[in-house]
């Protein structure tokens, strides 16, 4: 009976999660309109010319060389940012974690408009020139990042017990260089390799800040080029997906067969 | 009042066999402690008996049943855990009523049996704390009482103590042996602390990969292993090499023994002298009995001291010696090994081998 | 003078570029946006906080609390059970990394994509929308259009299940199988366990879950703006106050909203943090 229950609601949750992708495929790879689709006409008029459209527009691929640096940057900011952060938590300061984890909640309490418009505002006078480069959205990425990221780092150095670590080696003489580089990041790995890849599922898929600085990312970019070609937008989004979700779940198996345990976060 | 009976017991996980042929009869009342290394298949044994995992071969009678096709919850069993294993969420109370309400007894039955087991366990003042707001000896009498609140047929504990500090693990165990004596209940208790075991058991079944080796009273198990991984895990003992000198007869020492496996002249072996078992005696020249040896080091234990001596010709030996008798001791001293009068009866640790002409110890 | 052992310097070392970040790029802003909404035309006021308030900025508030707390209650229901069964199910060994992988992309990437698809399956061009009127019903009619309410609900569903299960996880897996056990074996049925045991501890872990999916979902931007962008929801109704227009007065007012939401969502991580520090807990005992 349980058995039963178990497997009914996964294939119902998968059908929901299935179907309208299936309808996005279908959309942007059949061009027969909806209205004239008949069981006869079901097979007719598919064709891969909508990709192929997308690779040809260089707008699309320069959008996706943006959202690519971008996701690398900001993941590359909140690393350094916060590995320190999480280690010294772990290490020195255990009361201060439940200040950094509600600290670091705090980007999401902020609506992205409000974000902008106020950081814009602060930088309009004092340095103009930031707001103008693409690259002006790393640190809201960084920011928005923040959550998952700093957890699981965090979670990553209780679960391998770091603090242990980092005091066996003290007490072998270990100078600081030598246990962070060779005992606490090694062992953080998993975690890192986690925080990325939430981070760039994230850059890859945000909308809101990149489109009220005016910037042309890979959404932002998808979002106009379906208005004068929906099928090939609709492909492209699809392709993104796919992609994405192929590329994560690769890391996290390789990982896996190595022992490396990618942590989820919890609350 | 039950008694437990499996019988030919078998189990493997996948590839590994996790126990092999697994018989013992438990009587009513009785507390049998399984005991042996990690990985010898006495925690299989127990939750096969639980009804957590079915058995692949062999079967599980309790008072005459038989266990196959019974749900866990239906048993009236009472379990132990090594972590405790209390609802976080409850109470010292709520936790032992837990087992009580499934159970559907009466609410005043409840609260006078609750009242009763916080006595017995000395809980009365934790009664409304949470798991997290006690002691580790305290959260596993907390486990023992709800464990024995719904009396059940048999009581399972699984490395109860093994979370515990030394001292308070002392204390448990013998609370525990006092209360199921109390109770009465049928016990199986398992382990891999030998101490432990022999403390409070009415017998040890000792384990091995699987597989049953001995099962007797812990005075048995120490005095007559049947064979070397029972000799060699129970307690400490020396491997002598003796040689056969008539066909039940082993020349070990000083003397002629029997011994768990009968000889056939011509063959050496290794048998199992237990410490205490030995004597020692200042050597006087040649002539004297008992094998040559030189003292290595002298450790007082307290009432005995310990004492190794590495023979001329054969093994590094441990002998345990009353400490009023070591004052003329010292190290490097030479010295003569016997074996005692009331050693009779010795275990054969090694296969016999065919001794090469010529080589007489 | 202030002796400061070597440790205590490391540790500031450590955190003031990170405090610099925060200060510089979210508390500095966020404060001034908050000043700037009470005291509008440089005198302290709390008019702009009732405007804002007010009109069809209570009904985009009402809109945006409904929407938020219905995609944050069925998505963490939802997306708790699914950890659930997942957990008992050990037999298919793809399914557990598919999963994880899917729920990070899934509750991340959101937003464009999956406007999309939902229009292409039940927009009024959609093809779920087809096959339905070929069964005689309009399922617009119902409000299951990518512009409806429950419309809205299930395309945020998209993305808030897959959270909950991220974040359901651990608390899942915290749930130990000897307490399983010492239940069965005490003659519990499986219904009393997870009456009794199961569900009281997961409760703290569940419901800080649906708040996270409440912070997250309320602010969500990308979505409705693809979906519909003149619709009366929070996000939408600052973005026109503060990008759309550039009258003055009219920024105050968006600021105004922007406090309110910043307060609403204050409180929500504020209860977060407490449900946190009860799971903590009894993960200790």
């Amino acid at each position: 009976m349980k058995g039963a229950f178990r497997w009914t609601f996964l294939l119902v949750l998968a059908a929901f999660f299935v179907i309208p992708m299936l309808a996005m495929a279908r959309f942007a790879f059949q061009s027969v309109p909806v209205v004239l689709l008949t069981p006869e006409t079901l097979l007719t008029g598919w064709s891969i010319q909508p990709i192929l459209t997308i690779f040809s527009t260089p707008q699309a691929l320069s959008a996706a060389r943006v959202s690519v640096l971008l996701a690398l940057f900001t993941i590359s900011l909140n690393l350094v940012l916060l590995i320190p952060l999480a280690i010294v938590t772990e290490v020195k300061a255990p009361r201060m974690r439940p200040l950094l984890t509600a600290l670091t909640l705090l980007p999401w309490v902020v609506p992205p408009i409000a974000l902008v418009v106020g950081v814009a505002a602060t930088f309009r006078t004092g340095a103009p020139w930031f707001l103008a480069s693409v690259y002006s959205l790393v640190p809201f990425y960084a920011l928005w990042a923040m959550p998952f990221t700093y957890r699981a780092l965090d979670a990553g150095l209780q679960a391998t017990g770091a603090k242990t670590l980092y005091e066996a080696a003290r007490s072998m003489g270990a100078s600081l260089p030598v246990i962070i580089f060779r005992v606490l990041l090694p062992n953080m790995t998993a975690s890192i390799i986690a925080a990325a890849a939430l981070t760039s599922a994230m850059v890859l898929g945000e909308f809101a800040f990149a489109s009220l600085l005016l910037k042309e990312t890979l959404p932002t970019f998808m979002v106009n080029f379906q208005r004068s070609d929906a099928r090939a937008g609709l492909a492209l989004a699809l392709f993104v997906l796919v992609v994405t979700a192929i590329s994560i779940g690769l890391v996290v198996r390789v990982l896996r067969k190595r022992g490396l345990n990618v942590q989820t976060t919890g609350i | 009042m039950v008694a437990v009976d499996m019988e030919r017991v078998g189990k493997a996980f996948g590839p590994s066999v996790a126990l092999t042929d697994f018989t013992v009869h438990i009587a009513s009342g009785e507390l049998v402690c399984l005991l042996g290394p990690s990985g010898c298949g006495k925690t299989t044994a127990l939750r096969i008996l639980a009804g957590f995992e079915t058995a692949d071969s062999g079967t599980v009678h309790v008072a005459g049943e038989s266990m196959s096709g019974v749900a866990v919850e239906n048993r009236n069993f009472g379990m132990v855990f090594q972590d405790y294993s209390l609802f976080p969420n409850m109470t010292t109370r709520q936790n032992i009523d837990f087992g009580l309400r499934a159970h559907r007894v009466a609410p005043k039955e409840r609260t006078d049996t609750i009242d009763r087991m916080l006595h017995i366990t000395a809980l009365e003042d934790q009664a409304e704390k949470y798991p997290h707001q006690m002691s580790g000896g305290q959260k596993q009498r907390v486990a023992l009482a709800r464990a024995i609140a719904t009396r059940p047929r048999v009581l399972l504990l699984d490395e109860p103590l093994s979370a515990l500090d030394a001292k308070v693990r002392e204390s448990l165990r013998e609370e525990i042996r006092h209360l199921q004596r109390e109770i009465g209940v049928t016990t199986v208790f398992v382990t891999h602390d030998q101490q432990e075991a022999l403390a409070i058991a009415d017998r040890v079944g000792v384990m091995s990969k699987g597989r049953l080796e001995q099962i007797a009273a812990p005075k048995e198990l120490y005095e007559q292993p049947t064979n070397a991984f029972v000799a060699t895990f129970i307690g400490s003992i020396n491997r002598v090499p003796g040689y056969a000198a008539a066909p039940s007869e082993w020349q070990v020492l000083d003397r002629q023994v029997r011994g768990t496996r009968g000889s056939v002249p011509g063959e050496s072996a290794e048998l199992g002298v237990r410490p205490e078992d030995l004597v020692l005696s200042i050597d006087d020249g040649p002539g004297q009995q008992g094998a040559e040896g030189t003292i290595g080091d002298i450790s007082f234990l307290g009432a005995i001291t310990r004492v190794t001596v590495q023979l001329s010709q054969g093994p590094r030996m441990i002998v345990d010696v009353m400490s009023a008798g070591t004052t003329h001791l010292s190290r490097h001293q030479r010295v003569r090994v016997c074996l005692s009068p009331e050693a009779d009866h010795l275990v054969v640790m090694s296969d016999p081998q065919p001794v090469a002409s010529g080589q007489v110890t | 003078m202030i002796r400061v052992g070597a440790d205590t310097r490391l540790s500031l070392m450590v955190a003031i570029p990170f405090f610099i970040f925060i200060g510089l790029f979210l508390i500095y802003p966020t404060v001034a946006i908050m000043t700037s909404a009470l005291t509008p035309g440089d005198t302290f006021s709390l008019n702009g906080l009732q405007r804002a308030l007010s009109g069809t900025y209570r009904q985009g508030f009402i809109n945006s609390i409904a929407l938020a707390s219905t995609s944050a209650l069925l998505g963490g229901i939802l997306g708790m059970t699914l950890a659930v069964v997942l957990r008992s199910l050990e037999r298919p060994r793809w399914l557990h990394s598919t999963l994880d992988s899917w729920s990070a992309v899934a509750s991340q990437l959101g937003g464009v994509p999956l406007a999309f698809a939902f229009i292409a399956a039940i927009g009024t061009q959609g093809i779920l929308t087809k096959l339905f009127s070929q069964l005689g019903v309009n399922i617009n009619d119902f409000g299951i259009s990518p512009t409806g309410f429950w419309g809205l609900v299930v395309v945020y569903l998209y993305f808030q299940i897959p959270l909950m299960f991220l974040v359901s996880l651990p608390a899942i897996n915290g749930l130990r199988a000897t307490w399983r056990e010492a239940a069965a074996i005490m003659g519990a049925s499986a219904s009393r366990y997870w009456f009794r045991v199961g569900i009281p501890l997961l409760t703290p872990a569940a419901l800080g879950g649906m708040l996270l999916l409440f912070v997250n979902s309320f602010a969500a931007y990308a979505t409705a703006y693809v979906l519909n962008p003149g619709g009366a929801l929070v996000p939408l109704q600052i973005r026109f106050l503060l990008q759309g227009n550039v009258i003055s007065g009219e920024e105050d007012l968006g600021y105004a909203i922007v406090t309110w939401v910043i307060g609403l969502l204050l409180l929500s991580l504020f209860f977060l943090t407490f449900l946190q520090r009860r799971t903590l807990r009894w993960a200790q005992s």
